[in-house]
């Protein structure tokens, strides 16, 4: 029995491997449910590619593709290496854009060096809040995260639709959008020849080696970590679990609802219901297969953002319905866990 | 808006009749759900089964014409979920919550491109009439209480019977005796004898064949179409109802009961309120029945003196391992 164990584990391929094996089995699944509906995979395949990395114009459309990904897939990592499962950032980065718009649209602030940042904060924060009403139920009434987080981003959604549709509303407009916000609040362009990004980009990026201290090298990492692996041993090795829990929430809501408000001040410039395509829900995936860490969180939201937008080419050139690279998505996750799972059980 | 077209006494047993045809769903879900967890697995696949479901019922039904072939079909998609939790979960054992989760953004990516594909697009297309209701001889007669209880789709009565039919299997039988052990104290059940992988793998598979029922309710005895997402959080909602109900299948029906009144209720606000101009903010309404079943979550573990939750819930068994 130990000796087949040993066995086992000198076969066991490095990580990186086993990503990479991860990546060909979803893309090959992917490929055999293209040609299940008459598309040609190898066609298909290469028609994403060109079409995402293809010029400067789409490889901006990837890197603003990406803002939201990463900054909310950070704030995963640090509530998913507690094994806080964190489900409800859709609700969080909701709460964050409505709160955070609502203050740009409504109080007059002149100067954009004081407006951007305080409205950051202002979304930042409110993600925070919608975060913790699921710390407060998880260390006050053991209620489980995983539910009370999904629950609340429908609650999430319907206070944006409504607020969209009646206060907020544009009266000029159609549909139920807000009016576009003032010019002081928009994050500008990066100033890089033909890339089209805002520089929510480079707040993103930023934010990657200050993620990457805290859960790797700073004692509330190390003691989120711990937690993780065994909360009773954290508890008795003196750290306050309670606490630790309110912390990680508020911080994945914050990273969440920061993801929110800099979509309506660089991408959208006004509230309107159909702002997120799902943002929270791709993050969770981008979390999953970056092995939560804060690098590996760039590069799964490059591949799952190019992903997404060529789905839109396939839906263009193969009619194959875009949400095909949602299916290839979840299926990476499905074998990530696989290649990744301990043999020596 | 008129208040009276939704609490008026007029409104009240046709209201109260909607609300249990609207529990259905969600209750059969959440009560498999429990079942699953007494024997020590969180399938947080629920929503994603209940999906499968939906889609495959209503194909089901749309090509054979029939709506009863919907049934199996549907029954069909909620274990072909099931079975995919239970290889990730017992076979390769990867982490349970990891495993619910991505097969449900899996279920409801695949369901939509299914049905995108098939269809076209994702609106109203291929309406049918949903199943009508077969009033009980004698029964539906009997004033208010006939029309709220014996005057609803067959599908409602199949319903119920498994619902009790799962109670029974869980307290009443060998097998729930040993779905009770396996969640509680899964060594011990595997020194006495029982299989606890087998064990785990039938619940799991009970719940998806529940939940993929709730799917065919939702979907050939109530609306008669499929769209993306169709079930809109009905199976996260269960497995809240699952700790309001502390893991007990009927206390679960009861909790799946207050929410399909809170539905039916927001249902009719959202009718009465008259559209996209109105005053009334239907959305909040809207947003009620998950609020309220926060909120119940919250009011029945906050009261209850002991958890009731099964003692292995969530925690993998491995065979021989030291304890």
């Amino acid at each position: 029995m130990i000796a087949k164990t040993d066995l086992r584990k000198e076969f066991e391929l490095p990580a990186l491997a086993r990503w990479m094996l991860a990546v060909f089995g979803a893309l090959a699944t992917g490929g055999i449910l293209l040609a299940l509906v008459g598309a040609n995979p190898i066609d298909a395949y290469i028609e994403m590619v060109q079409g995402t990395f293809g010029s400067m114009f789409d490889l901006s459309l990837v890197l603003t593709e990406m803002i939201p990904l990463v900054i909310i897939g950070l704030g995963l990592v640090i509530a998913f290496r507690a094994r806080i499962w964190n489900i409800g950032a859709e609700g969080q980065f909701m709460f964050g854009a409505l709160v955070g718009g609502a203050f740009a649209l409504h109080v007059p602030i002149g100067s954009p060096f004081l407006a951007i940042p305080i409205v950051l904060v202002v979304g930042a924060a409110s993600g925070a809040l919608w975060g913790a009403l699921v710390a407060v139920a998880r260390v006050r009434w053991q209620v489980n995260e995983v539910i009370s987080s999904l629950l609340l981003n429908y609650v999430a959604l319907f206070i944006f639709a409504y607020a969209v549709r009646k206060p907020l509303r544009d009266p000029g407009g159609f549909q139920p959008t807000s009016e576009r916000i003032p010019d002081q609040f928009v994050l500008a362009d990066v100033p890089v020849d033909q890339i089209r990004v805002h520089i929510g980009i480079i707040f993103a990026l930023l934010l990657v080696p200050l993620v990457s201290f805290l859960v790797n090298r700073s004692p509330f990492g190390l003691r989120a970590t711990m937690f993780g692996m065994n909360p009773e041993a954290a508890q008795a090795a003196g750290v306050h679990t309670s606490r630790m829990t309110v912390r990680i929430m508020l911080l994945s809501g914050a990273f969440a609802g920061l993801a929110g408000i800099i979509q309506v001040m660089g991408s959208e410039l006004r509230l309107s219901n159909n702002m997120s395509t799902g943002f929270g829900f791709t993050a969770i995936v981008v979390a999953l297969i970056s092995r939560l860490r804060p690098i590996g969180v760039v590069v799964a939201a490059a591949l799952l953002g190019a992903l997404t937008l060529g789905g839109d080419v396939i839906q263009r050139t193969q009619q194959v319905p875009r949400v095909l690279t949602m299916v290839i998505q979840a299926i990476f996750v499905l074998f990530l866990l696989l290649a990744d799972r301990r043999k020596d059980r | 808006m008129d208040w009276s077209s939704v609490f008026g006494g007029a409104a009240l047993i046709p209201l109260l009749n909607a609300a249990i045809r609207l529990a259905i769903p969600t209750g059969l879900a959440a009560v498999g759900e429990s079942f699953c967890q007494r024997a020590g697995v969180l399938n947080l696949s629920l929503e994603g089964m209940m999906l499968s479901g939906a889609l495959t019922s209503y194909l089901g039904a749309y090509y054979s014409g029939s709506l009863w072939v919907g049934v199996p079909a549907g029954i069909g998609g909620g274990l072909l979920v099931g079975v995919l939790m239970a290889l990730f979960t017992l076979q390769f054992k990867t982490e349970q919550v990891i495993n619910g989760i991505v097969l449900v953004l899996l279920a409801q990516a695949g369901t939509s491109f299914t049905f995108e594909k098939l269809f076209g697009d994702l609106t109203l297309t291929g309406r049918f009439e949903p199943m009508g209701n077969w009033k009980i001889p004698g029964l539906a007669s009997i004033p208010g209480v006939g029309t709220v209880l014996f005057d609803q789709s067959p599908l409602v009565y199949l319903s119920v019977v498994l619902i009790w039919g799962i109670w029974y299997l869980l307290n009443r039988t060998t097998f729930g005796l040993a779905v009770r052990a396996v969640g509680d104290k899964p060594a011990a059940a595997d020194a006495a004898g029982i299989s606890v992988y087998r064990t785990r793998w039938l619940a799991i598979l009970i719940s998806g064949a529940m939940a993929g029922l709730g799917g065919v309710v939702l979907v050939i005895g109530q609306l008669g179409m499929f769209m993306q997402n169709v079930t809109a959080g009905r199976g996260w909602v269960a497995i809240a109802l699952v700790i309001f109900g502390r893991w007990r299948p009927l206390r679960v029906m009861a909790g799946a009961l207050l929410f399909g009144l809170t539905d039916a209720i927001q249902l009719r606000i959202q009718a009465a309120s008259g559209g996209i101009e109105s005053d009334v903010p239907f959305e909040l309404f809207q947003a009620m029945p998950y609020l309220v079943t926060i909120a119940v979550v919250v009011f029945a573990s906050a009261r209850a003196r002991k958890s009731g939750e099964p003692e292995a819930l969530g925690r993998p068994f491995f065979k021989g391992a030291q304890i």
